[in-house]
């Protein structure tokens, strides 16, 4: 099974005998850049892959899924074009752990008649409504499981469960895509509230973003923007279009799809980290650097989520229609592989829905 | 399945056998590589050692496991190469 690679230090890829190597400078520790623009590396053409002050890291090619960059990384057009083709995307991820830009190999799944039926869903208003409900209705019933959880764990949640249920059974009653976000919105905000209730410690006041306020949106921006990239990759290797999206208005320069279906793995994945992490002690205050009005993840605390957020992706589980094992990140996958069953009007679609 | 590859070539060989697999595997001692492979990967790996040895002369071993779970490893000394997926 081929594997994530996250790369958190600053170094450059190279090709050298038919594979990556990543190199780094010995005396560096896994550290993030502290420049938000980083001056360009010195480019050197001589093979420093050799040199004693350098430390190297083969990446075994056929084992590479996606690379995932936090640190500054140098990349040559000979290891971009090898990247490609061997179909590797390479997410960028910025200062602040944020998602800023995904390098993908050229589309390979092209399908005309997948791309002129999921734009018709668009255009019309009926069908995309109907599948926009369907994220909302997924999210809904994700975030009910969670609480639900959390209520027989001794929690009281019941006001909380209570509202979202009502507000799952509206979602029929909306008649365009703004009254659902509009609802969407009223159940995240209700949700994001009792997480005081289920968590052991950090305060949790409101949602802040860009950049996030306290330890707890730190948390769930960095895992919302893993989430987002792991989503755009799954969606690549089908045949839909990454800019055409139901809930969220299509707009420019994004691959709008994938904040869709990230919405309803988000109270699996991201959500479920954030609560086993705080409430197992696993990462506490000193895993965060406070800025003016920002809060955000430092190396340690960084490495800590991925490693849980790589371990969560491989959980396998045994997928009831299929009957076999499936990981989460393939949960994902099937998930897009039922949407292009949508569109080419195989079977209607219903939302993944957490059935353990 | 998971594979455990040792090999013992001619010296003039030693680099080109190590090459071939560092795009297949990861390299966790002088002359042992292991890691998960598909049985399509493996093919090819077979395939390719076969054109690098110098098949009167050397020995490669490939041991082959259901998944890493099947095998407990210990280990006695220092971890000669890190194989974690965080850089």
């Amino acid at each position: 099974m081929k594997k994530n690679f996250y790369i958190l230090r600053n170094g450059k890829l190279i090709r050298k005998g038919n594979t990556i190597y990543f190199i780094y400078e010995k005396s560096e520790e896994k550290v993030f850049s502290a420049e938000i623009d980083g001056e360009e590396m010195e480019v050197e053409t001589e093979d420093i892959s050799d040199k004693q002050e350098y430390e190297k890291r083969v990446l075994p090619i056929e084992q590479i899924s996606s690379l995932f960059i936090y640190g500054r990384v140098s990349l040559t057009s000979g290891v971009i074009s090898f990247l490609s083709k061997n179909n590797i995307p390479v997410h960028f991820f910025g200062y602040y752990g944020n998602y800023e830009s995904t390098l993908m190999p050229k589309e390979m799944l092209l399908s005309g008649e997948m791309h002129i039926k999921q734009a018709m869903h668009y255009i019309s208003q009926d069908k995309r409504v109907f599948i926009a409900k369907r994220f909302v209705e997924g999210s809904a019933q994700n975030i009910l499981r969670n609480l639900e959880y959390y209520q027989r764990e001794g929690k009281d949640l019941q006001e909380e469960i209570s509202y979202i249920t009502n507000a799952s059974f509206s979602i029929e009653n909306c008649k365009d895509v703004s009254q659902l976000l509009a609802l969407e919105g009223a159940i995240r905000s209700k949700y994001y509230s009792s997480f005081n209730k289920i968590l052991k410690s950090f305060e949790f006041d409101e949602r802040t973003r860009q950049p996030p306020e306290n330890p707890l949106n730190a948390m769930i921006s960095f895992g919302n923007s893993l989430l987002y990239a792991t989503v755009i990759k799954q969606i690549y290797h089908t045949q839909l279009d990454q800019t055409i999206s139901f809930l969220h208005e299509p707009s420019e320069r994004r691959f709008s799809l994938a904040l869709d279906i990230s919405e309803i793995f988000k109270p699996l994945l991201v959500d479920r980290i954030i609560f086993k992490l705080v409430n197992k002690d696993i990462i506490g205050e000193d895993h965060f650097v406070k800025e003016l009005n920002s809060c955000l993840l430092n190396n340690k605390g960084k490495e800590i989520f991925l490693r849980e957020y790589d371990e969560k992706l491989q959980t396998t589980i045994k997928h009831r229609d299929l009957g076999r094992n499936v990981s989460y990140e393939r949960l994902i996958y099937l998930e897009c592989l039922k949407l292009c069953k949508h569109f080419l009007g195989i079977k209607d679609y219903k939302p993944f829905v957490i059935w353990w | 399945m998971y594979a455990i590859i040792v090999y013992d070539v001619g010296v003039e060989r030693v680099s080109k056998i190590c090459s071939f697999l560092r795009c297949f595997l990861s390299w966790v001692q002088n002359s042992v590589f292991e890691g998960e492979l598909t049985e399509s990967q493996l093919m090819r790996i077979k395939e390719g050692i076969k054109e690098i040895i110098d098949k009167n002369n050397d020995s490669v071993r490939i041991y082959i496991m259901r998944s890493k779970d099947v095998f407990k490893m210990e280990l006695i000394g220092i971890e000669k190469a890190d194989t974690g997926p965080f850089i």
